[in-house]
């Protein structure tokens, strides 16, 4: 709040009070009273009203200021009356009963959203925790009755349980709730249940699925590091390319600050334009177009979580010659001296 | 046979779950009484359990509380909540592995087994006819005559002695392998068995592994 815009806005009582003394002056003049009584009357009513502006403009100065420089300096503005004192003058008053009312209301509504969110997400959990015991009750059986069973049943199985693993992590990436639990983890063992999980896939595409040695310890969520790993191998299985040595090579590397897992394919690769793009909402950009139906949710997913969880993810891709997908694990000294 | 009780209350999980224990040397039980769990686990005296965490009544993981104040039977957690916590959670009330639905059932039986026999100290040794087997060295003996078999020839071996006179799918042989982290492909898969069926014929043993076609290979 600046002097000059207060008086810009107060602009008509300046000129009704200098039109005011004017006539003041015309009258006294007409009844022939003394020059000198008619202008010390003048600055006597001019000061009154220096004054009474003066005094209206520092208090609400104080209320405006601190109420503009707050709003700025806070990251969720919407708190801003917490900061504030209650004003002294009418106009502020009446700004901070509606700003009061105002916030009640949004933050029922807020309120109201987030609980609906969360029933939403609790709902969605239990139906997923439903659809896997039809889902396991498949498995067995046709584990048990391979030899009469279609071997496609199961890999169309399969896809079925990724699909719904997507949701799960998707409503768990999406929710503000902790829903993790950072703790050392073997990369190796994270590795060997995603090669077992996608063995058939592997075997029945001819992939060589290639690990070298990568026998080390992370600060990770064990759950959700399979996920984001599964999503990234599922791409490689689904986008490789129709030559005989395709592969997925799995490789880390460890130095003294931190970890990094790279999953390499020689598969169609992405193109230049495409791969800005490729941990987007949605996107399926070419490949995914013309290839096979992409949700476009995998990489996104992935990308949310790993952020969730601390870790870089980054891709690099040549068409025609190489994905190549790396995660980056932090090594934290903290959690080092707690042990 | 070791007994093997099953505790969960979706019917047709449980009946798929007991024939595939059944086909693999084990006994499978299924637990009735979700109500009394405790009184008929001590009338069943199971070698391990199987247990859900979503049963009646109660919950897994209040029961796997409750039976550890008594008795110490190994137990896996079969859940279909995919979480780190629950996880840590079972572990800590004296889970001894944690397995989440839908599972790989061979690798559940991998499970089951490696529970087993990390209870068993590995006295349960590997047996095959009149072999002295050495696992960690990868050195078959009879009488005088050593055979030195690759890590990959033992994961095969050894699966096939520990199912003895029964078909072993290439599926179970190729999941025992990966779990070795040993990530072969089909054609080494077979290059594998005939190099270990050539070894085994150094010792006299010829044509012991067979090849049922199109299911798989028996030892006998």
């Amino acid at each position: 709040m600046r002097f000059k815009d207060y008086l810009k806005d107060k602009v008509y009582a300046i000129i009704l009070t200098f039109l005011s003394i004017g006539i003041i002056y015309l009258i006294f003049k007409a009844y022939r009273i003394e020059t000198g009584i008619i202008f010390s009357g003048i600055i006597i009513f001019l000061i009154c009203n220096v004054i009474i502006m003066l005094i209206d403009y520092f208090r609400k100065k104080r209320f405006y200021n601190e109420f503009l420089t707050n709003i700025e300096e806070l990251d969720k503005a919407y708190l801003v009356l917490e900061t504030l004192e209650y004003p002294e003058f009418y106009e502020g008053k009446l700004l901070y009963q509606s700003l009061y009312e105002i916030n009640k209301s949004y933050f029922e509504n807020v309120n109201k959203i987030n609980n609906s969110r969360k029933a939403f997400k609790e709902y969605v959990e239990m139906w997923i925790h439903d659809v896997k015991i039809p889902l396991a009750s498949l498995t067995l059986t046709i584990n048990n009755h391979q030899n009469e069973i279609n071997p496609k049943i199961k890999s169309q199985i399969k896809r079925l349980e990724d699909y719904v693993d997507q949701v799960l992590y998707y409503v768990r990436s999406e929710n503000a709730e902790k829903d993790y639990l950072i703790k050392k983890i073997d990369l190796g063992s994270i590795i060997k249940n995603i090669g077992i999980k996608n063995m058939d896939d592997l075997l029945e595409n001819h992939i060589e699925f290639v690990v070298e040695k990568i026998n080390i310890d992370v600060l990770s969520d064990a759950k959700w590091l399979e996920f984001i790993l599964g999503q990234i191998i599922n791409n490689a299985i689904k986008y490789k390319r129709n030559i005989k040595n395709s592969y997925i090579k799995i490789t880390a590397k460890e130095d003294k600050t931190k970890v990094v897992l790279t999953i390499e394919d020689n598969g169609i690769g992405i193109k230049d334009t495409d791969i800005k793009q490729v941990f987007d909402k949605s996107f399926t950009g070419e490949n995914g177009r013309t290839r096979s139906k992409s949700t476009g949710m995998g990489l996104y997913i992935a990308k949310n979580m790993c952020e969730k969880l601390g870790h870089k993810i980054t891709l690099e891709s040549i068409v025609n010659k190489y994905t190549r997908v790396s995660i980056t694990f932090a090594k934290n000294d903290f959690y080092e001296t707690l042990k | 046979m070791q007994k093997i009780l099953i505790i969960e209350d979706d019917e047709l999980i449980s009946h798929e779950l007991k024939n595939l224990l059944d086909n693999n040397n084990y006994e499978g039980v299924i637990l009735g009484d979700f109500k009394n769990p405790l009184k008929e686990i001590k009338d069943i005296k199971p070698d391990l359990i199987l247990l859900d965490i979503n049963i009646p009544y109660m919950n897994g993981e209040m029961l796997l509380k409750n039976l550890r104040e008594t008795s110490n039977t190994p137990v896996i957690m079969v859940t279909s909540r995919n979480s780190d916590i629950d996880e840590a959670l079972s572990i800590t009330y004296g889970a001894d592995d944690y397995i989440t639905k839908p599972y790989n059932p061979n690798i559940l039986l991998l499970r089951i087994g490696a529970v087993l026999k990390r209870l068993n100290n590995g006295t349960d040794a590997l047996v095959f006819k009149d072999l002295t087997i050495n696992i960690s060295k990868g050195i078959i003996k009879k009488e005088n005559i050593e055979i030195i078999l690759t890590k990959n020839e033992m994961i095969i071996f050894n699966y096939l002695v520990n199912h003895q006179n029964k078909i072993v799918t290439r599926d179970e042989l190729m999941t025992a392998l990966w779990n070795n982290e040993e990530f072969i492909n089909d054609n080494a898969l077979t290059v594998n068995v005939s190099r270990l069926r050539a070894k085994l014929k150094e010792i006299g043993l010829v044509d012991a592994i067979d090849t049922r076609k199109g299911i798989g290979y028996i030892l006998s």
